[in-house]
């Protein structure tokens, strides 16, 4: 019950009029508003596959939910699905869309947790024609296998998701063991257990000054020995790109993330190699008319080439100086030509992934100078796969995560002895 | 004749006898305050050497953006600076208390307006410090900042800002020493105009071709956001 506290007044009164229920829908619409009673009989649907009947309760974003009932059309609301219109804190534009999406969980979870829902499912990025076959896949392995935690799997189109495939999926595969290819979701479902540890986890931070920090889900649950499983969902739907907030947006969820490996050390340092996850779900691969798009390789180099100019020095405080040279040699490369190697990329956000533990910097200044060499990797990352079918560019991201857990002896080496002279 | 002048020179003797006499327990006094002050010194220095080695000054001193310390002084690490800072200021210590022995009104006045100066002193230097800090962590900032946004004058705007922030901390430090006086006011207002009016002037004239190149290219940039095949998150 850690977040009955921050639910208003209104909602925890209708709460207690809808009574128990099974599992707790939560729709997280970045645009806010949208047509929920048009969603009602594909979530009908969706849980009507399950093999035994139970009570929902669909919790979605609304800006302007108003004091008493819902104002639904008439035969949306039965016993089995009751519906909870509530302004979820998704759309304050001083923080970033990660923050954004980790209130609106934490809002989500605290309901869940309030009314005792054994599944809690919440949606982010579903397209709306899709959403109730999404709630199905991610609800099921939790009310019916006993799953703690369903993280989503989509189609991997080549640039999207890109920081995940670039540093989230291979870091936590690497450090965690866990083969969890979005270790962040954003679409979970969520056992009832671990929504109470998620939530005092985060009451835990809230506490020591870390309040509306991005929770790593993934992580979390493995630390935590929760079972975890993940779900082929399909297509996502994405929010347009704000460049000019990049740097935020890269802080945000790396601050979190290494701030979770610098407390598991003790246990992540002893495991080697990773392991699969069950999977449930058909994989698909993109179709290749989507994947030929054009990009402006300037645009992503120059911001590396700048940040080369004038943050070697802060880059020198972090990085061994072959790496610094490594770089060097990368940044002399014709624009065509330019490639920064697996191995460079993961000894990079590994010894960032030390320099935020050693405080070697100040975070937030360490996470932001990240921003130009998470770009040089994505111009990389573009031009090699630039001409490749979808299943060449899922081996050439295997590479990377292969790069990176070969690469955890390096990490642990400075991890255990960073005053060691490194090279 | 030869009496008279053997008995004045006696007498001169006696009193320049009597004074030297009169001055030996002060200088006897500064010894022994040089003495204390000396040991006490070196037990401070041994202590302070061992603690900040234990916190690894010197690459702290590096990563706090000091990298300066080391262009002041190449032979000395930050550490031993500072160290022998903190030496000379006990020994100076010493020497004043030492000095005051000798009760002369001249020296007891010079030590005693001294002694009221260097809370002055310190609060100068600790301003200075705070100061530095200050100019060297909003340089950063905008840095950073300034590379994240694409702005091929990054290095140019976080000087200015650390410049800007240093020039601001010395007027301080030196109006709390009461340095210059009126002086230090006209000198902080005429450089801190200037550079206001310099910038002005070269955004207004000089750079307006820069500036509105990259206000172009952002404005630009804005227009294509939609059309990026890149999806971060």
């Amino acid at each position: 019950m850690a977040e009955i506290g921050t639910i208003p007044e209104q909602t925890k009164q209708r709460l207690e009029t809808m009574g128990a229920a099974d599992i707790v829908i939560g729709l997280i619409d970045q645009k806010g508003g949208g047509d929920v009673a048009s969603t009602a009989d594909g979530i009908r649907r969706a849980l009507g596959g399950l093999t035994t009947s139970v009570r929902a309760v669909v919790v979605y974003n609304d800006t302007a939910a108003s004091p008493g009932p819902p104002r639904l059309p008439e035969g949306v609301e039965d016993d089995f699905l009751r519906f909870l219109p509530y302004s979820l804190p998704a759309l304050d534009p001083s923080i970033t869309l990660a923050q954004s999406i980790a209130n609106a969980h934490r809002a989500i979870w605290g309901i869940s947790d309030t009314i005792g829902a054994r599944a809690c499912v919440i949606l982010t990025s579903a397209p709306e024609d899709v959403a109730s076959s999404w709630i199905h896949a991610l609800a099921e392995p939790i009310l019916e296998q006993n799953f703690d935690l369903v993280a989503p799997c989509y189609v991997p189109h080549k640039f999207e998701g890109l920081l995940n495939a670039a540093i989230l999926y291979p870091l936590t595969r690497a450090v965690y063991g866990k083969r969890i290819q979005n270790p962040l979701g954003p679409d979970f479902g969520f056992g009832a257990r671990l929504v109470r540890s998620l939530l005092q986890l985060d009451a835990a931070k809230a506490k020591i000054g870390a309040a509306n920090q991005f929770l790593p889900v993934g992580p979390v649950a493995v630390v935590r020995g929760f079972k975890v499983c993940q779900t082929h969902l399909g297509e996502r739907a994405h929010s347009p790109v704000d460049w000019k907030n990049l740097d935020s947006v890269i802080a945000g969820v790396l601050g979190p993330m290494f701030l979770d490996i610098e407390r598991d050390a003790p246990f992540w340092q002893h495991i080697r190699n990773s392991e699969a996850v069950s999977t449930y779900g058909d994989h698909r691969l993109p179709a290749e008319e989507q994947e030929n798009v054009a990009f402006d390789l300037h645009r992503l180099l120059d911001p590396f080439q700048l940040g080369f100019r004038n943050l070697r020095e802060i880059w020198a405080l972090v990085l061994p100086p072959g790496a610094l040279l490594e770089l060097n040699k990368a940044h002399r490369l014709p624009p065509e030509q330019f490639r920064i190697p697996d191995e460079l990329w993961t000894r990079i956000i590994y010894d960032f992934a030390l320099a935020y533990r050693l405080r070697t910097i100040g975070r937030d200044h360490l996470l932001r100078a990240m921003t130009p060499l998470y770009l040089g990797w994505v111009a990389s990352y573009a031009l090699e796969v630039e001409s490749m079918e979808a299943a060449g560019v899922q081996k050439r991201l295997e590479r990377l995560c292969t790069a990176f857990e070969n690469g955890k002896p390096y990490l642990l080496s400075r991890w255990r002895w960073p005053d060691r002279f490194n090279p | 004749m030869w009496i008279e002048i053997q008995q004045a020179l006696n007498q001169s003797t006696g009193r320049v006898i009597t004074e030297i006499a009169n001055l030996l327990p002060g200088i006897v006094a500064l010894i022994v305050a040089m003495l204390v002050a000396g040991i006490l010194a070196w037990i401070v220095a041994f202590l302070l050497r061992r603690s900040l080695r234990k916190i690894h000054f010197d690459e702290r001193m590096t990563s706090w953006g000091f990298h300066s310390v080391n262009e002041w002084s190449p032979a000395h690490t930050p550490a031993v600076l500072f160290t022998r800072s903190v030496t000379w200021v006990i020994l100076l210590i010493g020497f004043l208390i030492g000095i005051s022995a000798f009760n002369v009104t001249l020296t007891s006045q010079l030590v005693e307006r001294l002694f009221t100066y260097i809370p002055h002193v310190f609060a100068a230097l600790i301003l200075l410090f705070v100061g530095n800090l200050v100019a060297r962590f909003l340089s950063r900032s905008v840095l950073i900042g300034a590379v994240n946004m694409n702005l091929q004058y990054a290095r140019l705007l976080s000087a200015g800002v650390k410049w800007m922030v240093l020039v601001v901390t010395l007027a301080m430090a030196l109006d709390h020493l009461a340095i210059g006086g009126r002086i230090v006011y006209l000198a902080f207002a005429i450089l801190f105009g200037g550079i206001v009016l310099a910038l002005s002037l070269a955004v207004g004239l000089g750079s307006k071709d820069i500036i509105s190149r990259s206000l172009q290219r952002e404005a630009s940039r804005s227009s294509e956001e939609i059309e990026s095949p890149f999806r971060h998150l």
